[in-house]
């Protein structure tokens, strides 16, 4: 490209949008409201995926003891379960600290235990697991293995409580996949139908530009600048809108936490590549391409 | 300027076919440089197919076109834009953009091919004096008479100094006084060198001028014959403002321009 050319290129690029600047408006505004759709149902997605994440997170493993199993054992049992894969940190939980943490736990109720002679709680160990391991399926055969072990009572996990959340996130991630993609589809069907009624507003404008001899690429350059611009522009109108819906909802939901910077970055670059790519589909059958 | 008689444009036993009307039937015709060609017809008669044939928006179902340096039959559509730049082409309905001055609907045929703003200010200025419209600049053509948008649209076609200028039905929107004006522009301009294929439906328009003539009829050419001259066409563009624009038309490049 000549230096002439390059300048003709932005003169019309930047023109264009000024002169159709209320097509131009009015595109940006709906682009940004079906933007807006796309972006609240990601963040609602992401707040509860991270909700998820923390209450697995919280989950423990519990190796009840035999009543009376000596040091040995004991420790040889620790031994062995620092290395079941997946465990991530193996904790001594003593009969004695178990009474008090049950204590705590009653508060004021506490004295009901005062009519028990005896701990009857056992010793125990209280199990992390690793993010990647907290699976229904490696739980309960961790959980069968262990419990064979001499010494070892019993292995608790909260399974019922934890299968039946599992199957709830599972049922929730399809459903949300569905509709994400509806979404998305619909919002770039909207972005798509946008820029090409802005382009059939300019078709008389190819028309004379390819009257007087100007390149398909020329002709296409400023459009698709135009197209990319509208994108970026949208979508940053739409994250301002969701910062807004995001103050009013912190009031009555504390911890509600907005779309990261790294999101909203592949966010707008995203809108930008839909704009142009909306452009230049519009574009093509003007060019005869 | 006595330059040899060389074809600049070519119509050779084409044929078009777009349903009963507006087809064509093994055209025949030579436009030579410094030419000025009348295409007299009734409408539905393919003038404006065999024009846009010529500027190549349409390519013929037999035969072939020859523009300068271009054939239709090996013409590459990446080629369409080169062509456009080395003629010019003005219409009834004036094709101009209504957001833009007179200055840059004249420059847009310059910005196209990359040239400079220094040269295309010169250029422009030069062009719009000569159609006389140079303090109409700054105007949008809504504002402007028929007659006058129709001086920018040939001020436009011209702006790249074009070896030929395809002219649809240019005074088809516009009154008598203003027809009579804008054909004596082409004249002048026809007088500077380059070559005008007119396309009209009014006879009696083209009678009161001696030219050449191409009478299309139902898509075939029923008549291509030099009517006589009713005295130099010089005479009626009107006195010592001729030699003067004739000269500085005659810095126009007539020839179809380097190959690529």
């Amino acid at each position: 490209m000549k230096p002439g050319e390059l300048r003709y290129v932005w003169h019309e690029s930047t023109g264009m949008l000024w002169r159709r600047k209320v097509p131009n408006l009015i595109s940006v505004v709906i682009m940004a409201l079906s933007l807006l759709i796309l972006i609240t149902f990601l963040a609602v997605t992401l707040n509860i995926a991270s909700l998820i994440e923390k209450t697995s997170e919280e989950l423990r493993v519990y190796v009840y003891l035999d009543d009376g199993v000596s040091g040995e054992i004991s420790r040889d049992i620790q031994i062995r379960l620092m290395s079941e894969p997946g465990v991530d940190e193996v904790a001594f939980i003593s009969k004695e600290e178990a009474l008090a943490d049950f204590r705590e736990t009653l508060g004021e109720n506490s004295e009901l235990l005062n009519a028990v002679e005896q701990n009857p709680l056992p010793d125990s160990y209280r199990i992390r697991m690793k993010q990647e391991y907290i699976r229904s399926g490696v739980l309960e055969a961790m959980a069968g293995r262990v419990g064979q072990w001499e010494g070892v009572e019993e292995v608790v996990y909260g399974r019922k409580w934890f299968e039946r959340g599992e199957k709830l996130v599972r049922s929730f991630y399809m459903i949300d996949l569905v509709l994400g993609l509806i979404v998305f589809l619909s919002v770039v069907f909207v972005i798509s139908n946008t820029v090409r009624l802005t382009i059939l507003g300019s078709s008389r404008t190819i028309e004379i530009l390819k009257l007087v001899g100007a390149t398909n690429t020329y002709i296409q350059i400023p459009f698709v600048i135009e197209g990319a611009l509208q994108g970026v522009v949208s979508s940053l109108l739409a994250i301002g809108m969701l910062a807004i819906i995001h103050r009013f909802t912190l009031q009555y939901l504390p911890g509600v936490s907005f779309i990261r910077v790294d999101a909203i970055v592949v966010f707008v670059v995203l809108c930008a590549v839909i704009g142009a790519l909306g452009s230049m589909a519009a574009l093509r059958r003007f060019l005869k391409m | 300027m006595n330059q040899e008689k060389r074809i600049i444009a070519g119509v050779y036993h084409v044929s078009r076919g777009l349903g009963k009307h507006f087809s064509l039937e093994d055209i025949n015709l030579q436009v030579a440089n410094g030419e000025f060609v009348f295409l007299v017809g009734p409408s539905g008669a393919g003038k404006s197919t065999l024009l846009k044939l010529m500027y190549m928006d349409d390519f013929p179902d037999k035969g072939q076109v020859v523009v300068g340096q271009f054939v239709s039959t090996r013409m590459k559509r990446k080629s369409i834009p080169d062509l456009r730049r080395k003629i010019g082409i003005i219409f009834q309905d004036f094709r101009l953009l209504e957001d833009r001055t007179v200055f840059e609907n004249v420059a847009l045929a310059m910005k196209v091919t990359g040239a400079g703003m220094p040269e295309i200010k010169k250029q422009i200025t030069d062009i719009l004096t000569r159609v006389g419209l140079y303090h109409k600049r700054y105007d949008y053509p809504p504002a402007l008479s028929g007659g006058e948008q129709q001086r920018v649209a040939i001020a436009r076609a011209v702006a790249n100094r074009p070896a030929i200028l395809f002219a649809d039905e240019p005074t088809g929107n516009l009154d008598p006084v203003a027809t009579k004006n804008i054909l004596e522009l082409l004249f002048k301009i026809n007088a500077g060198g380059t070559a005008v294929l007119m396309a009209t439906h009014d006879i009696e328009l083209v009678r009161s001028f001696g030219q050449r003539i191409i009478y299309l009829e139902e898509g075939r050419v029923a008549l291509d014959k030099e009517m006589i001259f009713v005295g130099d066409i010089r005479d009626r563009i009107g006195g010592s403002s001729v030699s003067e624009s004739a000269s500085r038309l005659s810095e126009y490049d007539i020839t179809g321009g380097d190959e690529e």
